[in-house]
C-alpha cells in the first residue's frame, strides 16, 4: 500500500509525528427500506497532535457523518459498514457503548452546530458541566463545580461563580458555544471535533468563537478537526484541508496549496464560489451548476463528473472512479486529470 | 405576574359559574318531573303540586338559581329527596371511596403508561414499540364497563383471585375509625394490617380498570414525548460527553416527558376524583360515581348539580395547581426567572 502511507503524509506540516487518529477506509451506510445510502465512502486520513484539519464541502457531502462515525455517534438508521478509526493504535469501530463512551468526551471532544439547542433546559449549566466532568475524572462535585468555574472564565464567561448557577435559556447563543466549547475541552480531549461550531451565530460572535477556538488550541496543543463550509474558516484558522464531495475525500492538501494551486476541479469550483464583496456583482452570485449526485444510486465513474468542467464529456470521468494521486507538492487529488490541473497553475 | 394571576382566577371563576348555570339549566330542560317522582304515581295532582311548591320549583328559573347559589355559599347543597339526607352528607359519606380509587387508578395508569412507554422507547425495539402502540389503541377503545363485568367474570368468579362486587371490604367487616375516610389509609392508622389487605384487594380490580383509558392516553403522549426529546441535540451533546445510554435517558430525555405528562395527568385526576360511573356501578363501589349514576336515574336535583359543580371546582382548582407546579418545575417559566 504506498499510496496510502503517502496519502497520510499529505498535507500535513507535522509528517514526522506521530498521528493520534487514524482513519482508514471508513465507510458510513444508512440502511433505508429499500435503498442504501452511502454518506462516507472510503475516507482514509490522519490527524497528528497539534494539526488543525478542515473538512469541507456542501452540505450532504458527508463531512457530518464522517465526523459522528469516528465517536461512533451515528444516528440509526447509520452505521460504520466498514474500515478503522484509531486513536492512538486504538480501534475505535466496534466498541460497546460503555467502551466507546469512555472515550467521547474524554480522548476526543466534540462541539456541535446548533448551540442553542445543545443545552438540556431543564438543567443549570453548573449540574450539566459536572455531570460532563465527572464522567470521567473521580472529582467531588465541589472540585468539579472549582473545575467548571476555571473552564467558563477560560472561554470568557464573566462571574462564573454566579453563571454557573444558570439555565441555558439565560445564556445567548454565543455564550451557550462557550460553554459547550468550555465543557468539549473539560477533560482535555487530545482531539477537537468542531461541527460547523459558528453557523448557527451571528458574524460578530462567529469571530470571536473561532479566536477562542484558535486561542485553545494553541495553548492545549490539541489536534482540531474543523467541519465547515466557510472557506474563510478554513484559511484563518486551519492548515491543512480533507474537500468532501459525495461522501469521499476528494483532495487532501495544505492550506497553502489549496487557495494556491487546487488540484481537483471541484475544489476549484468551490473557491470560485467565494463571495468578494468588492467584486461580486449584484444578482450574480457563483455557483456550482448541477447538484450533488444520488447518494444511495451506485456511481461506476467521478462522482462530480456530471458538474465538472473538466470532466463531463471524458469517458474515462464517467466510467472509472479515479485513484488517489499523489503530487509533487504532497496534496493528494482523486481525479483523472488531477497532474494537468497541477501542471497548468505552476 | 399579578395581573396574569388575576386573569387566571377570573377564567376560573368564570369556569365554575358557567358549569354551575350549565348544570342548572340542563336538569330543568330534561323531561320528566322531580316532584312527581318523589310523591309517586300514587299521589294525587294536589299533592305532587304542594311539594313542588314545598321544592321551590314553582318559582321561575332566575329564582330557583339564585336561591341555589345562595345555598351553595352558605355551604348548602341541597337535599337528596332519593335518599333523604343532605347533598352534604351523602357527599361526605361517598367522597372518600372514590377518592381512594382514584388516587390508586392515577397512580396506576401514570405508573404503567411511564414504565411501558419508557420501556419501548429506551429498548429502541420496533417489536416493543408496536406492542405499546396496539396496547394503547386497544385500551382506548375498549368500554371499561364491559371490561369491568369481564374482569370480574374472570378474576372474581373465574379465579376467585379478586372480591366480587361487594363495595368496599369484605362482607362481615367493620370499616376501621373514620380519620381520612380511605379505608386503606385507616386500618393501617388504626393498626389492622388485615383489615389495610382487604381493603387494597378490592381497590386493585376496579382501580386498575379504570387505569385503562388513561393509561391509553398517558402511554401515548409519554412516549411521542420521549421519542422526540431523544432527537433533541442536547442528547447528542451529553453522550458526546461520554454519558452512556442509560444516564442520558435518565437525566436528559425522560424529565422532559414527565414534564409533559404532567398537565395532561393532573386533569384525568380530576376526572377520576368524580368517580367513574358506569365502573362504579358494576363494581358496586359506593363512590360519587355510582351515586351520580343514581341521582340521575331518579332525576334527584341537588345531588347531580352538587357533583357537576365539584367537577368544574376539581377541575379548575388541579388545572391551576398543574400550572403553579409546571411553572415551578420547568426553569424557562419559573417566576422570577431572568
Amino acid at each position: 500500500m504506498p499510496v496510502n502511507t503517502e496519502v497520510q503524509r499529505a498535507g500535513q506540516e507535522q509528517s514526522t509525528a506521530t498521528p493520534v487518529l487514524e482513519i482508514n477506509n471508513l465507510c458510513t451506510n444508512f440502511e433505508l427500506p429499500g435503498s442504501t445510502v452511502q454518506a462516507v465512502r472510503d475516507v482514509s486520513f490522519t490527524l497528528c497532535p497539534g494539526q488543525r484539519l478542515a473538512v469541507v464541502g456542501e452540505s450532504g457531502s458527508g463531512k457530518s457523518a464522517m465526523a459522528m462515525s469516528l465517536v461512533g455517534l451515528i444516528p440509526p438508521p447509520g452505521k460504520v459498514a466498514s474500515g478503522s478509526v484509531k486513536l492512538r493504535g486504538k480501534e475505535l469501530v466496534g466498541l460497546g457503548d460503555k467502551e466507546i463512551s469512555a472515550i467521547r468526551g474524554k480522548d476526543i471532544g466534540l462541539v456541535f452546530q446548533d448551540p442553542m439547542a445543545g443545552l438540556d433546559p431543564l438543567k443549570t449549566i453548573g449540574s450539566q458541566f459536572v455531570e460532563t466532568i465527572r464522567v470521567h475524572q473521580n472529582l467531588s462535585v465541589r472540585q468539579a463545580k472549582e473545575l467548571a468555574c476555571e473552564l467558563l472564565a477560560e472561554v470568557g464567561v464573566n462571574d462564573p461563580r454566579r453563571r454557573i448557577e444558570d439555565y441555558p435559556h439565560q445564556y445567548s447563543g454565543g455564550m451557550r458555544q462557550r460553554v459547550l466549547i468550555a465543557m468539549a475541552i473539560a477533560n482535555d480531549p487530545a482531539v477537537v471535533i468542531a461541527d460547523e461550531p459558528t453557523t448557527a451565530l451571528d458574524v460578530t460572535t462567529q469571530a470571536q468563537v473561532l479566536e477562542l477556538l484558535e486561542r485553545i488550541c494553541d495553548e492545549r496543543g490539541n489536534a482540531l478537526m474543523m467541519i465547515t463550509h466557510n472557506l474563510g474558516i478554513v484559511r484563518q484558522l486551519c492548515d491543512s484541508v480533507n474537500v468532501m464531495y459525495a461522501g469521499r475525500v476528494v483532495e487532501q492538501t495544505s492550506v497553502n496549496a489549496l487557495f494556491n494551486e487546487p488540484t481537483h476541479p471541484y475544489t476549484k469550483a468551490l473557491l470560485d464560489c467565494m463571495i468578494d464583496p468588492y467584486t461580486t456583482v449584484r444578482g450574480q452570485l457563483p455557483a456550482i451548476p448541477g447538484s450533488p449526485p444520488d447518494l444511495a444510486a451506485a456511481q461506476p465513474g467521478c462522482a462530480f463528473a456530471e458538474r465538472c468542467p473538466l470532466g463531463s464529456a471524458e469517458k474515462i470521468c464517467h466510467e472509472q472512479r479515479p485513484e488517489a494521486v499523489v503530487l509533487a507538492s504532497g496534496a493528494v487529488s482523486r481525479c483523472h486529470f488531477a497532474h494537468e490541473l497541477e501542471g497548468a497553475q505552476s | 405576574m399579578l395581573s396574569t394571576i388575576l386573569r387566571r382566577v377570573g377564567i376560573s371563576l368564570a369556569t365554575i359559574f358557567g358549569a354551575s348555570v350549565f348544570a342548572f339549566i340542563l336538569l330543568r330542560v330534561v323531561p320528566g318531573d322531580p316532584a312527581r317522582a318523589i310523591a309517586g304515581d300514587m299521589a294525587t295532582e294536589d299533592a305532587v303540586a304542594a311539594l313542588r311548591a314545598d321544592m321551590g320549583l314553582d318559582q321561575n328559573l332566575f329564582v330557583q338559581y339564585w336561591r341555589y347559589m345562595r345555598a351553595v355559599f352558605t355551604g348548602d347543597l341541597g337535599f337528596s329527596y332519593s335518599t333523604g339526607g343532605t347533598v352534604n352528607s351523602l357527599l361526605g359519606d361517598r367522597l372518600p371511596a372514590t377518592i381512594e380509587l382514584g388516587v390508586l387508578a392515577v397512580i396506576f395508569a401514570i405508573g404503567t403508561a411511564v414504565l411501558f412507554a419508557s420501556l419501548a422507547v429506551y429498548s429502541n425495539s420496533r417489536w416493543a414499540d408496536r406492542l405499546l402502540r396496539t396496547a394503547s389503541s386497544l385500551a382506548m377503545g375498549s368500554p371499561p364497563f364491559w371490561i369491568a363485568l369481564l374482569a370480574l367474570m374472570v378474576f372474581a368468579v373465574q379465579f376467585g383471585v379478586f372480591p366480587g362486587p361487594e363495595g368496599r371490604l369484605s362482607p362481615g367487616l367493620v370499616p376501621p375509625a373514620d380519620i381520612t375516610g380511605l379505608y386503606s389509609v385507616d386500618a393501617l392508622l388504626a393498626g389492622n394490617i388485615p383489615l389495610m389487605f382487604n381493603a387494597l384487594w378490592h381497590l386493585v380490580l376496579p382501580a386498575a380498570i379504570i387505569s385503562i383509558g388513561p393509561f391509553a392516553f398517558l402511554s401515548r403522549l409519554y412516549r411521542s414525548q420521549l421519542r422526540s426529546t431523544r432527537r433533541e441535540t442536547f442528547v447528542m451533546v451529553a453522550r458526546s460527553h461520554g454519558l452512556t445510554k442509560f444516564p442520558v435517558f435518565n437525566r436528559h430525555i425522560a424529565p422532559h416527558g414527565l414534564l409533559s405528562i404532567l398537565p395532561a395527568g393532573s386533569l384525568l385526576f380530576a376526572d377520576l376524583l368524580t368517580g367513574s360511573l358506569l365502573v362504579e356501578k358494576v363494581f358496586g363501589w359506593p363512590g360519587i360515581g355510582s351515586m351520580t349514576a343514581d341521582a340521575i336515574i331518579q332525576k334527584d336535583f341537588a345531588v347531580v348539580q352538587a357533583v357537576l359543580l365539584l367537577a368544574a371546582v376539581l377541575y379548575v382548582v388541579v388545572s391551576l395547581l398543574a400550572d403553579v407546579i409546571l411553572t415551578t418545575v420547568d426553569p424557562r417559566t419559573r417566576v422570577g426567572a431572568r
